[in-house]
């Protein structure tokens, strides 16, 4: 970390899920051509919902501005806010334990769960509980019965434990005839691979398991401080029926997973459902805690853990921004590498761009984690689509200047760490496909204004660091961002070439942003109402607006990445590069699209 | 365990920031979309549009009046249950009607109806009757027919208080589910349900463990990304709202 801080350092040790070394792991994944195929299909699917259904809700930058307010003040209180949701836990006649470690917290429940003699303990799909180990900890529990409950989980359950491979789709990397086989081999199903026949087939053999359920445990997607409630979403129904059947409940939660009231909890539940699957909510959104007099369901005894496990590292260092994290996944869900080498090429429970900034944070160190942070294009789509705008390609780098400026020092790179590094950005291919990834698609493009020239070279921003090895190297020369794809010279040349095939070749293309992008802006500020923006009276567009405010002040990403640097680095990514490039176009009269 | 003060203690020292600040940095928010998103609309639009987003999530969607409403009820019983007996579910035993025991049955003229129930004749979740009852009559149940507090038209919503008389697993257990909803009661969006629980859950106007928001029948699409209608909960569902209360 930035910080040295070892003397009091707690530090995950279960987090890492493969002891084949990186370069190894990206191989088997390139082998898997159908969990690659996997991958490809559910990131598009995923683009096409997930920007509808931000599309939809309308105004989603002044949202993320939101979000990322909500979750930077808990992150930035989280001692007073955990204190408040503790009593208040308390005072519904729930129980509190505070976990440093991994290991303190496993066994904290696997402690009550022989105290209490359990031996049906049903979980629901939590990521807090694989980073602490505890389905295995369970087991050790002789004659204990545990089953995970979410459908994904259920069928990696059976398949002998194997491993997730993505945060909100965890059997991604498995197609309907591997379900089937690891049914027929393990629970005597005798039908076809349709999902649905094999789904019906779960619900019977879950169903009997719930029914003689005597502990659940759950995660958690927010805790409420003001009144002691956890709220979960899910899409099956599973964590409802986990918590209301037996008269225990245990709730694994990340220390950081808290919200100050009900309302924030609904801002966040609606973001993390449009980012993750694309739906306006989750099917089964829930609020919940001990079970008051008259009811004759849900938990007598109602536990939360919770657990520290090296987030704290992050405080108070550049990688506090990561504990914003609703574990939505879109990140994931953009990123052309995670695309290339999925989830088991990253060795970690966490995957994709959040798991390469947490997965050496919560270990407090890059011993296990050292390639991660490489695995990277620098595309920086992850921070585009960030629901709570953690600047996540940014975090990526600062691990790399860290760990390189180290290496630097102790004289250790070698062929290795190079070829690690090449990964991501020497790869052909993956660079390419990190170029196109954030326009490839689909909905976005379709409401693009013509590009111009101009805009070629005029992100309007500067690449504070690149992704090298020397990490001092770049703090003294500031190189140009490189074009977003759709704006690289070749690719606009052709879409170019095709503009004028349809306009008969008549008109050549004009460059018609000035260079000043503020130049033209007009004098009033922004309103933001029900109906949409305002300016002087008059409604503008929301790209105008964010072209606006974004050359007004600062963003918290601008800022934070300037903490980051030491220096001064203006807000976003490519994509805002777009709404600025957009609102030029449109102030220049081009017709828009839409 | 660790302790409390130490661990909180820790956060703080590792942040640089020392502890109870929050009182005089409350939370402000920076804008109020949750509150103006979809606001200002009538009745007659958030019913449109709650119609809408409920069919988009694969909810039966269905109107009816206060004196028609033991109708609707009569015939969603008779196509979930009296007319479905080759359902493999009924075949397995889940076939009763499961009703909750509510003082709403009056607020919607449906004590008569209740009483009159006879094919099948409901079973109730009854306060008093125990965990292990209430559950095995859920789980028997090839229907049930619960009362919502609200419905949110942005998401096609219902929102459930648990109470004694209306259990959790009374939402999770049954095959088939109708929810009932008064016109009255449809919301905007989460937020204006929100503004309401969490006030009436700090005075104790509403003494709950359990607030469910729902959002059409359970789904997965955990195998292949392939969309699989009901999973754990109710293979299906029915949202009926009486238009004149």
């Amino acid at each position: 970390m930035s910080k040295a801080k070892n003397g009091g350092l707690k530090t995950a040790t279960m987090i890492r899920n493969s002891d084949h070394d990186f370069l190894t792991r990206v191989k088997e994944s390139e082998q898997d051509t159908f969990a690659q195929r996997a991958v490809a299909k559910a990131q598009d699917a995923q683009w096409i919902k997930r920007e509808s259904a931000r599309r939809d809700l309308g105004n989603w930058e002044d949202w993320r501005n939101l979000g990322e307010q909500i979750r930077q003040h808990v992150v930035r209180y989280l001692p007073d806010y955990l204190e408040e949701f503790s009593d208040n836990v308390e005072k519904n006649g729930g129980h509190v334990f505070f976990a440093q470690t991994d290991v303190e917290a496993q066994q904290f429940i696997k402690n009550l769960a022989i105290e209490k003699q359990v031996k049906q303990v049903v979980k629901s799909k939590s990521m807090v509980t694989s980073e602490i180990g505890l389905d295995k900890a369970l087991l050790e529990i002789p004659g204990l019965d545990l089953l995970e409950t979410d459908l994904a989980e259920f069928i990696l359950q059976e398949d002998d434990w194997d491993e997730p491979t993505h945060l909100v789709f965890p059997a991604l990397h498995k197609n309907r005839d591997q379900v089937r086989e690891v049914f027929i081999k393990k629970l005597g199903y005798e039908g076809d691979n349709d999902p649905q026949h094999l789904a019906r087939f779960a619900r019977k053999v879950m169903r009997e398991r719930f029914l003689k359920n005597e502990m659940s445990i759950t995660g958690c997607n927010f805790a409420i401080a003001d009144n002691g409630m956890i709220n979960l979403d899910t899409n099956e129904g599973n964590a409802d029926l986990c918590m209301a059947i037996p008269k225990i409940q245990v709730v694994c939660m990340g220390m950081e997973r808290i919200v100050p009231s009900l309302k924030e909890a609904e801002v966040l539940d609606g973001m993390l459902a449009r980012s993750a699957v694309g739906q306006k909510i989750t099917t089964y959104c829930t609020f919940t805690s001990k079970q008051v007099d008259g009811e004759t369901d849900g938990p007598e005894e109602f536990y939360v853990v919770i657990i520290d496990n090296g987030r704290s590292n992050a405080l108070g260092t550049d990688f506090e921004p990561i504990l914003q994290c609703i574990r939505c996944a879109s990140c994931l869900n953009v990123c052309p590498i995670y695309r290339h080498i999925g989830g088991h090429g990253y060795g970690s429970i966490y995957p994709g761009p959040v798991g390469s900034i947490l997965s050496p944070v919560l270990q407090g160190n890059y011993d296990d984690f050292s390639e991660l942070p490489y695995a990277c294009s620098l595309c920086s789509a992850c921070t585009a689509t960030c629901p709570v705008k953690i600047p996540l390609h940014k975090l990526l780098i600062k691990h790399r200047e860290i760990e390189m400026d180290d290496k630097h020092m102790a004289n250790i790179i070698d062929d290795t760490v190079m070829k690690v590094v090449g990964l991501g950005t020497g790869h052909s291919s993956l660079f390419r496909t990190a170029l196109g990834m954030d326009h490839m698609a689909l909905a976005p493009l379709a409401r693009k204004n013509p590009d111009v020239a101009e805009n070629l070279y005029s992100n309007g921003k500067h690449l504070e660091w690149m992704p090298f090895v020397f990490g001092g190297w770049t703090k003294v020369r500031d190189l140009p961002d490189p074009p977003a794809h759709s704006k690289n010279f070749r690719s606009w040349f052709a879409k170019h070439k095709k503009e004028q095939a349809k306009q008969g070749g008549l008109e050549a293309a004009v460059p018609q942003a000035p260079k000043n992008s503020n130049a033209f802006r007009p004098t009033g500020e922004p309103v933001l109402r029900a109906d949409g923006y305002h300016q002087n009276g008059h409604p503008i567009t929301e790209a105008h607006a964010h072209a606006k405010s974004q050359t007004k002040a600062p963003s918290r990403v601008g800022h934070h990445a300037a903490s980051l640097a030491g220096e001064n680095v203006p807000a976003g990514s490519h994509i805002d590069g777009d709404d600025i490039a957009k609102a030029a176009a449109q102030q220049e009269g081009t017709r828009n699209h839409d | 365990m660790t302790d409390r003060e130490t661990f909180l203690n820790h956060l703080a020292e590792q942040s640089g920031r020392p502890r109870h600040q929050l009182k005089d940095n409350p939370l402000v928010p920076i804008n109020d979309l949750p509150e103006s998103t979809l606001s200002g609309k009538t009745q007659d639009e958030l019913l449109a549009i709650a119609k809408e987003n409920s069919e988009k999530v694969n909810v039966t969607f269905q109107t009816t009046s206060k004196a028609d409403l033991p109708q609707a009820l009569n015939a969603f019983i008779k196509a979930k249950l009296t007319d479905n007996k080759d359902d493999p579910y009924q075949a397995n035993g889940h076939d009763h009607l499961l009703l909750p025991s509510s003082d709403l049955y009056k607020d919607f003229d449906l004590e008569g109806w209740r009483d009159g129930l006879t094919d099948p004749k409901p079973t109730y979740w009854m306060p008093g009757a125990g965990r292990d009852a209430n559950i095995d009559t859920a789980e028997r149940a090839g229907a049930a027919i619960a009362f919502a507090d609200f419905l949110l038209a942005e998401s096609g919503t219902i929102t459930i208080t648990t109470t004694p008389g209306q259990g959790r697993a009374f939402h999770f257990l049954p095959v088939h589910y109708l929810s009932i909803i008064r016109k009255s009661n449809i919301l905007p969006r989460t937020r204006q349900a929100m503004d309401y629980y969490a006030p009436a859950l700090a005075s104790g106007e509403i003494k709950t463990s359990n607030i469910n928001f729902v959002t059409g029948p359970s789904n997965t699409g955990d195998i292949e990304m392939v969309l699989v209608v009901g999973v754990h909960g109710p293979l299906d569902m029915t949202y009926l709202v009486v238009e004149d209360m």
